[in-house]
């Protein structure tokens, strides 16, 4: 009887913070490593922020030397636009069929001068500017998007809709524009796989009360990191929709909570690191916190706090709050620590909601064949052993995939499930 | 006949923040005076009073040294170390008879291309105002 | 050997090509005697252009080569190897950025060409000055010592140990476990501690490739990434120390609690009945909650964030833990009255909320408070608080278990010493970055997990011990060299006068002072090539390879004509 030999290879699902620590530490290894990732560009949402907490560190530095290890390291196969639609096997032996969409870009020959942007005809909103401003049908998302290289949108791009368009092509020094690549379908083999897809927020319109998508100046987490970035829609510039700075703030804290069911752990974190964000940019600006319980573990973390308490922010622990239309500005109505009606003047609102599952964690754990907790979160094989092992043996999840945390967890995680694959296998 | 005046600045970047904003600058087509050059060091602690005060004997109008924001660093401390060695280097550029302002220190991230720009544009006005460094003169003669 | 400079520039399609006059370049750059060459190609990363380069490196003999082209981030390593696989050692090499810090910022042609020239220039000032450098290979030994018997530990252990790499547990206590052992239940699933423990517990022991050190500490660890040098104190002190070998090592000094004595108004160590939270879970587990008179209790009040404020973070744990008694409160004495005493509610992590829902079903008393003071009444205590609304109340209870903050264990600091590692301000040991490096110090080859890195539970512990052994699998490869940094400090014997300023500013503790030579020494393998000593030293012995002061001096030469 012959024995079956263990794939060395390795399937990373996810080309955010986790996914990438992972495969590069795979890398290290000497694994093979596949790296899957349904977007055009490597980073996920950690790229979206400027700084991160507790020091405030600048994001971009701190995420672009390994992107570009990353893209630079032989052991990897980055393959971005790509999906996993079909997982045979078991530990060991799986057999991946991955779906990739064509870029119609060449990666070798294009040399990231952005010059087919601006003859492009089609302008649309940005989706990783979250919707703040707009992009053309060929595009990168950001400013030192990794890897350097556009993508068309068919869906938008006139050519592909039918309309005779060059203009991107003819914009090209270098022939990277390639109208006749075609979507492909790979197949890998592989030992191992690490599910690292991430999150997305959930969505305030849920929740009318807080006057999300109803008035202009109430903001999503999201939004409101992209407002302060310097590669973002205004280059950091904190602005109202009527172009003026704003005089006040208020951000709210649990949004969603109660919907969900859980702390997301890391939002009383970055809403005081808005605190920060807006008193750099305003330092007049009179900024109001409204929290339920301050959920701020970790022994750096609390420093923070107080360094923000300084700023003479306004902590005010509230219920039952409502953001309504006052004039010209919009008012918090809310149930102060007293139980107490109040109401606050502000000129812009930041919301913070919950951190939900990605939006196809679904369809791949139905792919993969493993579980799914009440939340929609991949589920651990044991509540009190590993985090990182999934219901499926060889198959391990990392960061927020397994539930909301911050990065420095998400790191550990991913970091743990590849300690798990060199210990195994 | 006064010959338009054009700076020569040398500018230190670290090469984990500054240098990838400067490059940054580059890749957002940002305009950048091209009166100064830079020069890749791995770390804004690496610059030492002698590599300024060459500069400035060689005749340099200005000289600007840039790093990563404090916390930042890729080498954990370096650019604290920088940061008071600053102070001492100031020194020194007056001890050679220049304005102390000759000698600029910035923080300037990955993601600040602009930011890059900005102080490069700042400063080179600044020399220009300055007039040229005396040593320059004088070597000139 | 006579020194032949080819200079290379890249056009870049138009990038480079449209902004800057590139004969006008060649025609500036090739008048020096040893630049034996200097052309144009369009687009030197392609694979015809790496091919040109190979080709025109043979042609000319050439010894040392530059080019001109986009930034060093984008192809610096590309033309490294292109060296390398033309036989010139790829640090005689020099890229100059013209594209991203000249040809993109600057409007003007005749501008941009002149500051071209000005950097060309000056890369090939400097690359007459470099040196070649090699890459270094040193024998590593693949083993790991791991202090610290608790839970981290000995998970970290099984996750490392095996046939080609042996792990040294060393635990100062008698038994292996740690704290664990003192609990009923894992406040997660509330199922039994002691099958999880005792299972790993027995792994660890049966596992011929764990060699196990009770009652025993360690005493020096010295050396460096894949060789350090480590002395146990044997517990039996007539024998000599135990010596050996290891190329990681893992830090799991677990932690221990807040003396809750520091603080007067909760009567600890006053008042009988006022126990920490770990007595608690001891009684617990011992089988019967009751008073010091041996009478079961009526009203037991759980006290949240003892010493939060004079430790100044949250310890994570708590709350979940104290809803944890409540639970084995109200399971084990259906009738007693529980109320938890806490300020903000810490329950961050997706179960976490519905356990706590669960407990207040069970008839729990949740109290937001400030300013507790606790003090006896004949055979009960009362507490005396502010509650959410600022009103004073009072509350009778028989028992009272105070939640203390987790500190960092007693050996925390002497373990630090003796490995080198840095403390935080509260003695936890420091992380070499806070995201993206959690559980690696800044020396490399050290890591930290578990509640000597910071408090945290028993999950997340588990998660810390997998990535230290991830980190450790992946870079100590048996059998496999280690390749430390190429451009490096080094220091001139001669010229060291023995002022140990690099010492000092070094972060990363790669520079030693050499007693005998009363020489300040690099270790190669340590050093990160930052070049702070470089700086530091007043003496100009020390230098960096690849960016020696007469390395730069050509550029900044160049950089002002």
């Amino acid at each position: 009887m012959t024995e079956k030999k263990h794939n060395a290879d390795v399937l990373v699902i996810g080309a955010g913070i986790a996914g990438i620590e992972a495969s590069l530490m795979l890398s290290k290894a000497d694994r093979k490593v596949h790296l899957v990732e349904k977007t055009s560009y490597t980073g996920g949402t950690t790229i979206k922020f400027e700084e991160v907490f507790s020091n405030m560190e600048c994001s971009t530095c701190m995420v672009a030397p390994i992107q570009q290890e990353l893209l630079q390291d032989k052991n990897i196969n980055l393959l971005t636009l790509a999906e996993v639609e079909e997982v045979k096997g078991s530990f060991g032996d799986f057999t991946i069929k991955v779906s990739k969409k064509a870029r119609y870009v060449d990666m070798v020959n294009c040399i990231g001068c952005n010059a087919c942007f601006e003859p492009c005809p089609v302008s649309l909103k940005n989706e990783f500017e979250e919707g703040l401003s707009e992009r053309k049908a060929i595009y990168v998302p950001c400013a030192g998007a990794l890897p350097n290289v556009p993508m068309i949108d068919t869906e938008n791009c006139i050519r592909f809709k039918g309309k005779k368009c060059t203009a991107c092509q003819e914009a090209c020094m270098f022939e990277a524009i390639d109208y006749n690549q075609k979507d492909e379908k790979l197949e890998l083999k592989v030992g191992a796989i690490i599910v690292a897809t991430g999150f997305n927020i959930f969505d305030s319109k849920k929740l009318p009360k807080y006057g999300y998508g109803k008035f202009d100046d109430v903001y999503s987490a999201l939004e409101f990191e992209r407002l302060y970035a310097s590669n973002g829609p205004t280059e950091g510039k904190i602005i109202l929709k009527n172009g003026n700075a704003p005089k006040s703030a208020a951000i709210v804290h649990c949004v969603g909570r109660d919907e969900k069911g859980y702390c997301s752990s890391v939002c009383c974190m970055y809403s005081l690191k808005f605190n920060h964000y807006l008193k750099t940019k305003i330092p007049e600006i009179e900024i109001s916190e409204f929290y339920t319980d301050l959920c701020i573990p970790g022994k750096s973390h609390q420093k923070f706090y107080e360094k923000m308490k300084e700023t003479k922010v306004n902590m005010i622990r509230a219920s039952e709050i409502e953001i309504t239309k006052h004039g010209k500005e919009m008012a918090v109505k809310y149930n102060n620590g007293s139980g107490k009606k109040n109401t606050l003047s502000v000129d812009m609102v930041i919301l913070a909601p919950a951190i939900q599952p990605s939006d196809t964690a679904s369809k791949l754990a139905k792919t993969l064949g493993i579980n799914l907790d009440e939340y929609g979160f991949f589920q651990e094989e044991n509540l009190e052993g590993s985090s990182v092992l999934s219901s499926k043996p060889g198959i391990f999840i990392a960061g927020c995939a397994q539930g909301a945390k911050n990065i420095q967890d998400s790191v550990s995680q991913a970091t743990a499930a590849v300690g798990k694959i060199l210990s195994s296998s | 006949m006064a010959e338009k005046f054009e700076p020569r600045i040398v500018g230190f970047l670290c090469n984990w923040c500054s240098y990838a904003g400067a490059d940054l600058a580059g890749t957002s087509k940002l305009k950048v005076p091209s009166s100064l050059t830079p020069i890749r060091v791995m770390c804004s602690s690496r610059i030492d009073p002698v590599l300024v005060e060459t500069a400035f004997l060689q005749g340099a109008d200005g000289v600007l040294v840039a790093g990563c924001h404090p916390g930042d660093c890729h080498y954990g401390e370096g650019n604290y170390y920088a940061r008071r060695r600053f102070a001492i280097l100031k020194k020194v550029v007056e001890g050679l008879g220049l304005e102390s302002d000759r000698l600029r220190l910035s923080w300037v991230s990955a993601s600040e291309g602009q930011r890059f720009a900005d102080v490069v544009n700042e400063f080179n006005e600044k020399i220009k105002k300055m007039g040229p460094s005396t040593i320059k003169e004088k070597k000139s003669l | 050997m006579e020194r032949k400079i080819g200079v290379y520039i890249c056009e870049c399609g138009p990038n480079i090509a449209e902004k800057i006059d590139i004969d006008k370049v060649i025609d500036a750059i090739s008048s020096s005697e040893d630049v034996t060459v200097a052309e144009k190609f369009k687009l030197l990363c392609s694979a015809d252009g790496k091919k040109f380069l190979e080709e025109q490196i043979k042609k000319h003999n050439l010894t040392h080569f530059v080019v001109a082209a986009c930034s060093p981030k984008e192809h610096e390593k590309t033309f490294m190897e292109v060296s390398e696989n033309s036989g010139i050692n790829p640090y005689l090499f020099q890229l100059a950025n013209i594209r991203e810090q000249c040809a993109w910022i600057t409007e003007d042609k005749d501008e941009a060409t002149k500051k071209a020239i000005r950097m060309i220039k000056a890369a090939i000032g400097r690359v007459r000055y470099h040196s070649s450098l090699d890459k270094k290979e040193i024998d590593s030994n693949p083993d790991v010592l791991v202090i610290g018997g608790g839970i981290a530990g000995i998970e970290a252990s099984l996750q490392l140990a095996s046939p080609d790499r042996k792990v040294y547990l060393v635990e100062k206590a008698s038994s292996l476990g740690g704290l664990v052992t003192n609990f009923e239940k894992n406040f997660l699933g509330m199922k039994p501690i002691s099958d999880f423990i005792d299972k790993k517990i027995q792994d660890v022991k049966h596992n011929e490739n764990i060699k196990i050190f009770t009652d025993t500490e360690v005493e020096e660890a010295i050396g460096f990434f894949g060789n350090f040098e480590i002395k146990l104190k044997n517990p039996d002190e007539e024998i000599e120390s135990i010596g050996f070998n290891v190329g990681a090592i893992v830090l799991a000094t677990g932690s221990k609690l807040f003396d809750p004595k520091i603080i007067p108004e909760y009567g600890y160590g006053k008042i009988d009945n006022v126990l920490t939270s770990l007595e608690f879970e001891k009684m617990n587990k011992d089988g019967k909650i009751s008073l010091k008179n041996g009478k079961t209790p009526k009203s037991v009040a759980i006290i949240h964030c003892v010493g939060r404020d004079e430790k100044g973070y949250c310890s994570e744990i708590c709350c979940m833990y104290s809803l944890k008694f409540a639970r084995y409160l109200k399971d084990k004495i259906p009738q007693v009255k529980v109320t938890n005493f806490y300020s903000d509610l810490c329950i961050p992590g997706k179960t976490h909320q519905k356990f706590y829902e669960q407990t207040k079903a069970k008839n729990v008393d949740m109290v937001r408070f400030s300013d507790i003071e606790i003090a006896k009444n004949k055979d009960q205590m009362t507490l005396e608080y502010k509650d959410e609304k600022g009103g004073k109340k009072s509350l009778l209870a028989d028992m009272i278990i105070l939640s203390p903050a987790v500190e960092p264990s007693i050996d925390a600091s002497k373990m630090a010493e003796i490995t080198g590692i840095s403390q935080d301000e509260e003695g936890f040991y420091e992380e070499a970055h806070e995201k993206i490096n959690p559980v690696s110090t800044s020396t490399e080859g050290i890591y930290i997990i578990g509640c000597a890195q910071g408090p945290k539970n028993i999950t997340d512990t588990l998660v810390q011990s997998e990535a230290a052994a991830g980190k450790i699998l992946s870079s100590l490869v048996p059998g496999r060299k280690i390749e430390p940094e190429v451009k490096t400090s080094e220091i001139s014997e001669s010229f060291c006068i023995g002022c140990k300023t690099c010492l000092s500013v070094c972060s990363y503790g790669a520079i030693t002072f050499d007693e005998t030579k009363k020489v300040s020494v690099v270790n190669e393998v340590i050093c990160r090539g930052c070049g702070n000593c470089v700086a530091a030293c007043p003496s100009g012995a020390a230098s960096i390879k690849h960016f020696k002061f007469n390395q730069i001096y050509q550029e900044v030469k160049e950089a002002i004509k």
